[in-house]
């Protein structure tokens, strides 16, 4: 039997004995007054190694990576794997300037040349430093870690970033730090307060039914309006995206109860980002938003927004595969800009491509727009997926996507976003 | 099972004869709908009974609307909604009751009631007799072991009501819940959630988490509500949950341990799970739970039920 609180693969630390020992090693580092630094380690593209050697292979790779990772700092860190392809290394009386070196260390370790059967292979990775502020908690220190190698690999992998960095230094920064305290602490008044809500904008086919109907979520603190482009960055920093999302799946589905007990069996989208699906539990949190909204699963569908493009870890693939066997329908959306790209259309079990608006305010003057819209829309076809065209906002426009044969659109030419109710009453009309 | 315990309003064959509802009764309706749960008939029943009487007695009517899990959750919706404007928010049921005012409440429900809203019930006895005692119970236990974390009595009522709603969620889901529960009230070793886990891919303890968020309970709650089967997490100190959240746990947790022992109800194996956690963070000794019984005899009989 497996120790408790230890990988079998690797015999780090798991994910709970490194939550523990962290505790463990931040209290001492402060009984004696010494820094604490938590270092996060990621393979970039793992998955394209899991597709070359397997998944036997992958966890070969795994195994032989966290040896080497292991020996460079033995003596020094306390190591773990969280999961999939992801190490902590746990440093105490270490300081910024000693966790630079080793992250340059686990780098340079990272990538040592990889043989699995007849393949060799050099593999590169991502980390994020980050070390232990006074009064700190060592989840939010480890988060802050996590957080750093996303901006790492944001930035193109191979590299490091220390946690605090991000931020633009000087005046401004300190601004922007400000800033986003408020809207972080408006984020919470918003969950507590009965600020959030979800506006609803209709997706239409070129047969006239109507496609689905896409979740918007809208944030209102004393009368202000906070715009989604402000708090999504904030709610992903700061962990509070889950709550966020959770609340917008619940009320999501329990709107689709709602217009189906209206007689309109529409199905609701909702956007849900890279940090929900790596959230813990996020399949189980899915399943109560479909039980609490009473629902069918064919009724709710999961929009898949561009950061979780950044890299489709094994964590974001296992849940999307488990929400499909639930029931549940998945759309990328923005397709086309960002970091989505057309191997996502292989690796995710999408159903539905929404085509960027990029693409269709400029029709249909740019031909090179033209030409790829036509190209997107014969491909998610041989793929057997829909697409919906997004923006849409002029007959031409509309027109055109006809000849296309692009199945859907969604914009202000044939609707705006509008609340619950009156999407009830536009369904009547419709 | 599970179309039997939809309360839905449209469905009732009396909806085309009853009056229309005013605006109150509207959202109450719709937040009792998003709930799921059904109210108590008991419950409704006293309501409706002292709303007849020529003067009633609305304290008493506070009491037994503050008792049902589902009316209680509808109240706080409806206070919380940004329809109604109000400035504050209500944390507990007591604030939702205040805000909204006990005697146009009290119309609200009754008016429902009277319009057969809420149809037909499975028996979920169990869990609405345990929600009222635990909740009351907790709040009692505030009264004696004392303000801490920012935990006032009604902070610990209202999770102790609440903190099992997602059972009848999931009872309404799978047919099989019922026997779930009972395999998991069983185990002595496996995390309770985790024993349901097994046979359905969610627990009730996130979704009662979920609809917690929903009804805009404080974060402390909607966090102690997914962690109070948890023993890993209550006792992770600061890496855990926040200490009112943990302090929520404990004091439900204790509060059922002494229904279970005064009430004789079938005992569950959480206070052997949790209980050595939940008396360090209640500063409780070894004998400390035991030597609360004779005081809270009184107070759980009285629970109502």
């Amino acid at each position: 039997m497996d120790a408790i609180g230890f990988d079998p693969l690797t015999g780090f630390l798991d994910r709970g004995g490194c939550l523990r020992a962290a505790v463990r090693l931040a209290e001492f580092c402060r009984r004696q007054d010494k820094p604490f630094s938590v270092l996060w380690a990621d393979l970039d593209r793992f998955k394209q190694v899991n597709e070359s050697f397997g998944h036997l292979g992958g966890d070969a790779v795994i195994a032989m990576v966290a040896r080497r990772l292991g020996d460079a700092v033995a003596g020094r860190a306390e190591a773990a794997r969280m999961g999939g392809d992801e190490f902590v290394f746990l440093v105490p009386s270490c300081d910024r300037r000693r966790a630079e070196q080793i992250a340059e260390e686990l780098l340079r370790t990272i990538t040592m040349p990889v043989e699995v059967g007849n393949i060799r292979m050099r593999p590169s990775g991502s980390v994020g430093v980050a070390v232990l502020d006074d009064a700190e908690e060592s989840l939010a220190l480890i988060e802050r870690a996590d957080r750093a190698m996303l901006e790492a690999k944001r930035l193109g992998g191979g590299r490091y970033v220390v946690s605090g960095d991000e931020q633009v230094p000087g005046r401004v920064g300190v601004l922007l730090a400000r800033e986003e305290l408020l809207i972080e602490s408006q984020i919470h008044a918003a969950l507590e307060s009965g600020g959030l809500t979800l506006h609803y904008q209709p997706i239409i086919n070129f047969n006239g039914s109507i496609e689905s109907a896409e979740a918007l979520m809208r944030c209102e603190v004393q009368g202000q309006s906070l715009a989604p482009g402000k708090i999504i960055p904030v709610a992903e920093k700061t962990g509070l995206i889950s709550r966020l999302g959770e609340w917008s799946m619940l009320n999501a589905a329990q709107h689709a109860r709602r217009l189906r007990d209206h007689g309109f069996a529409t199905k609701v989208a909702v956007n849900v980002s890279r940090a929900q699906l790596m959230a813990p539990r996020f399949v189980e949190a899915l399943y109560a938003a479909l039980y609490c909204g009473d629902i069918e699963p064919s009724l709710l569908e999961l929009e898949l927004t561009e950061s979780l493009f950044l890299d489709v870890s094994e964590t974001v693939q296992t849940n999307l595969k488990a929400a499909r066997q639930a029931g549940v329908s998945l759309a990328i959306d923005d397709f086309g800009t960002g970091y989505s790209c057309l191997a996502n259309l292989k690796d995710i079990p999408a159903s539905k491509l929404k085509l960027d608006r990029a693409f269709i305010s400029v029709l249909p003057d740019d031909r090179r727009a033209l030409a790829v819209v036509r190209a997107i829309a014969q491909l998610g076809r041989e793929l057997g997926m829909t697409i919906v065209a997004e923006g849409v906002e002029t007959e031409r426009q509309f027109d055109i996507l006809a000849e296309l044969n692009v199945d859907a659109v969604q914009g202000f030419l044939r609707a705006r976003p509008m609340d619950g109710e009156a999407l009830v009453e536009w369904l009547r009309r419709w | 099972m599970a179309e039997a315990m939809v309360m839905n309003a449209a469905a009732s064959p009396t909806i085309g004869k009853a009056p229309a509802p005013t605006g109150m009764e509207a959202a109450l309706e719709q937040s009792l709908l998003d709930v799921g749960i059904p109210p108590r008939p008991l419950i409704l029943e006293r309501v409706g009974e002292e709303m007849r009487k020529e003067e009633p007695d609305f304290r008493h009517l506070g009491e037994l609307i503050s008792a049902d899990v589902s009316l209680a959750a509808g109240l706080l919706k409806t206070a919380n909604s940004a329809y109604f404007g109000f400035r504050s928010r209500a944390r507990t049921v007591t604030q939702a009751l205040v805000m909204l005012g006990l005697n146009v409440s009290s119309r609200a429900i009754a008016g429902l009631a009277l319009r057969k809203v809420f149809l037909a019930v499975p028996a979920m006895e169990r869990f609405w007799d345990a929600s009222a005692r635990v909740a009351r119970v907790s709040g009692w236990l505030v009264g004696r072991l004392g303000v801490r974390d920012g935990v006032r009595p009604d902070d610990a009522y209202t999770f102790g009501l609440f903190r099992d709603c997602g059972i009848p969620i999931l009872m309404k889901k799978f047919p099989q819940y019922a026997a779930i529960l009972k395999e998991a009230d069983a185990d002595p070793e496996r995390v309770f959630t985790e024993v349901e886990q097994v046979r359905c891919p969610t627990n009730h303890a996130i979704v009662g988490s979920l609809m917690a968020q929903n009804w805009w309970l404080p974060g402390e709650t909607s966090d102690a509500i997914r962690c109070h089967h948890d023993a890993v997490i209550l006792a992770a100190g600061p890496l855990g949950i926040a200490p009112a959240s943990v302090r929520m746990v404990a004091l439900a947790q204790l509060a059922e341990f002494l229904v279970q022992r005064i009430g004789g109800q079938s005992a569950t194996h959480e206070w052997e799970k949790l209980g050595c956690t939940c008396r360090q963070l209640l500063q409780l000794d070894g004998d400390g739970a035991e030597a609360l019984l004779p005081d809270a005899e009184s107070v759980v009989l009285e629970a109502i039920g």
